[in-house]
């Protein structure tokens, strides 16, 4: 296999932000309009019939949870139902593999692509939180981007299993039922996962999603800082990251050349 | 024209679980010329271009890119074809320059060397007043004009062009026939796959012939005319056939009429019958097509 080079990443990666400038109202209806509507409706709504959560106000509890979903959705979406129009519907992955980008290449274009975009809208997620009041903290939100990032980075991987795998459209109701939907629910981001029974407990710690909420929330709410499992956290989601990544290449491989 | 083998295929085979589709072909492409790839549907042209593209892994025997092996393709290599599909692939969310753009960027190109090649691709295919429309704007033709543009944004050395005028009207097609004659003239190789004989003759140098995964001939169009269909063909309506024994005329019965293949037409209208009726023309590509191939449809 030859050794990426960034070049052609970024060549993957220039298209897509190309086509996101001239989409940019549906885009940030999308990923920025749809978390802040949620923000809204359980920050404020439900945040008055919730004292505390966690020790912390719920607004405060739910910014953290929110910022996480806003990025797995963002980032879910683009390498699922994003990518696979791209590679089944318009045939513009064909149309790559004929030019010196390989596979490899342009899967990670699409996962950088995927995750800046990700990054975006939890940054506006993050705003908007902190405008309402919800982020105690001062210069410490900021560092939660970089743990955003990564994690949206496995998103975007563990998306691109899913269109390797989809013969068509309705493949991706399985994605978002039985992948996407659980992170909304079981991965701390309305409430704290200790509630669940401890098999729930296990089965939510699986998902990437869970480590990713319980690495910023002590960032965004200035709660006290456990250095150790914020790598702890990060290690999973990249040695996660790998093995998707791993998967959607083999699957997309055996699928794209014969 | 002195030239070295582009692509070359030796005893080159390609299966798909039991089924052969490729049955151990040798062909070599010649650098400057335009090289036909002919045959009916099915016959394993498509995957004999997905093999040289490097798309497609080659079960057996050796497939040669620019003396590389096809399946393990340096970058280098790779830059140095451009493939026009058969299939519309243009990026439907961005305009024809930009179409054009994306792609120079696929090949590493510089900014600078984007624009300068884009602006002259736009001209060569004459779109450029189409150079801001949405590629869904555009007509068939006009796509398969930017599709060829596209191929050649890399500065090709060879193009790849599987069926580029299918379905484009009488003028578009004779554009495209006459960029891509200006292709060759500028030294590149052309590969070409087409159901079209009148293309095939017009445009290319050499041509093989294949069909069920094996090649049935190749040589110039003349070549091939000379060696399967003669000079002249005469197509004389049953009953009223030649007079001599079946053996004395190349003949193929097509059901209504019988095909007769001949050097010398004085001396066959001699051996037809006052009230023969007959349509007598040069033998062409198209002739030599059948009769290799077959007239049974296929299916794919």
């Amino acid at each position: 296999m030859k050794m990426p080079e960034s070049v052609y990443v970024m060549a993957v990666y220039d298209r897509q932000y190309r086509v996101f400038r001239k989409l940019l109202g549906s885009s940030l209806v999308a990923n920025v309009a749809n978390p802040i509507l949620f923000l809204f409706a359980f920050g404020f709504g439900m945040g008055s019939f919730i004292d505390t959560m966690s020790g912390m106000s719920y607004l405060t509890f739910v910014v953290a949870g929110m910022i996480g979903y806003s990025a797995a959705f963002a980032a879910s979406f683009e390498t699922s139902i994003g990518a696979f129009t791209r590679y089944f519907l318009q045939k513009n992955w064909d149309a790559i593999l004929s030019t010196p980008v390989t596979l490899a290449e342009l899967m990670m274009g699409e996962i950088l692509w995927a995750s800046v975009k990700a990054l975006f809208s939890a940054i506006c997620v993050l705003i908007v939180g902190w405008l309402w009041g919800g982020v105690p903290t001062s210069f410490e939100p900021l560092l939660t981007l970089p743990i955003v990032f990564l994690g949206s980075i496995c998103f975007a991987c563990a998306g691109l299993i899913a269109t390797a795998y989809a013969k068509g459209y309705e493949f991706f109701s399985y994605f978002f039922t039985f992948w996407v939907t659980p992170m909304f629910i079981f991965c701390g981001v309305f409430f704290d996962i200790d509630r669940f029974p401890d098999f729930i407990q296990y089965f939510a710690w699986l998902f990437p999603m869970t480590h990713l909420v319980a690495a910023i929330r002590p960032l965004t709410a200035g709660t006290e800082l456990d250095i150790a499992a914020i790598f702890l956290h990060t290690g999973y989601i990249t040695v996660f990251s790998a093995a998707a990544f791993w998967i959607a290449h083999r699957k997309l491989r055996q699928r794209l050349y014969d | 024209m002195e030239s070295t083998a582009v692509i070359t295929a030796t005893h080159l085979v390609k299966r798909y679980g039991k089924l052969e589709v490729v049955k151990g072909i040798n062909f070599s492409v010649p650098a400057g010329q335009c090289f036909g790839l002919l045959g009916p549907n099915g016959a394993g042209k498509s995957t004999t271009m997905r093999m040289i593209m490097g798309l497609s892994e080659v079960t057996g025997g050796e497939l040669k890119v620019f003396g590389e092996p096809a399946s393990d393709m340096r970058r280098e290599i790779k830059a140095k074809i451009g493939l026009v599909p058969q299939e519309s692939n243009l990026d439907p969310d961005i305009s024809v320059l930009e179409n054009l753009v994306a792609f120079g960027r696929y090949f590493a190109l510089s900014k600078s060397a984007i624009d300068q090649r884009s602006n002259k691709l736009l001209e060569f295919m004459q779109l450029n007043d189409k150079k801001f429309a949405p590629v869904n704007a555009l007509s068939g033709g006009m796509k398969r004009r930017l599709t060829i543009a596209r191929a050649l944004i890399g500065d090709p050395e060879m193009v790849i062009l599987d069926e580029p005028t299918t379905g484009l009207d009488p003028q578009a097609r004779v554009l495209i026939w006459k960029q891509l004659t200006e292709l060759k003239k500028e030294g590149r190789t052309l590969l070409l796959t087409t159901h079209y004989m009148d293309e095939a003759q017009r445009l290319c140098d050499q041509i093989v012939v294949i069909d069920n995964g094996i090649i049935l001939d190749q040589g110039t169009p003349e070549e091939l005319i000379a060696r399967h269909v003669k000079g002249y063909v005469f197509e004389v309506q049953k009953p009223n056939l030649a007079i001599s024994p079946e053996n004395r005329w190349d003949q193929e019965d097509i059901g209504d009429s019988v095909l007769y293949f001949v050097d010398d037409t004085a001396e066959f209208i001699t051996d037809l019958p006052e009230d023969a009726i007959y349509l007598h023309r040069p033998a062409n590509l198209e002739d030599v097509f059948l009769r290799l191939t077959g007239r049974i449809l296929r299916e794919n």
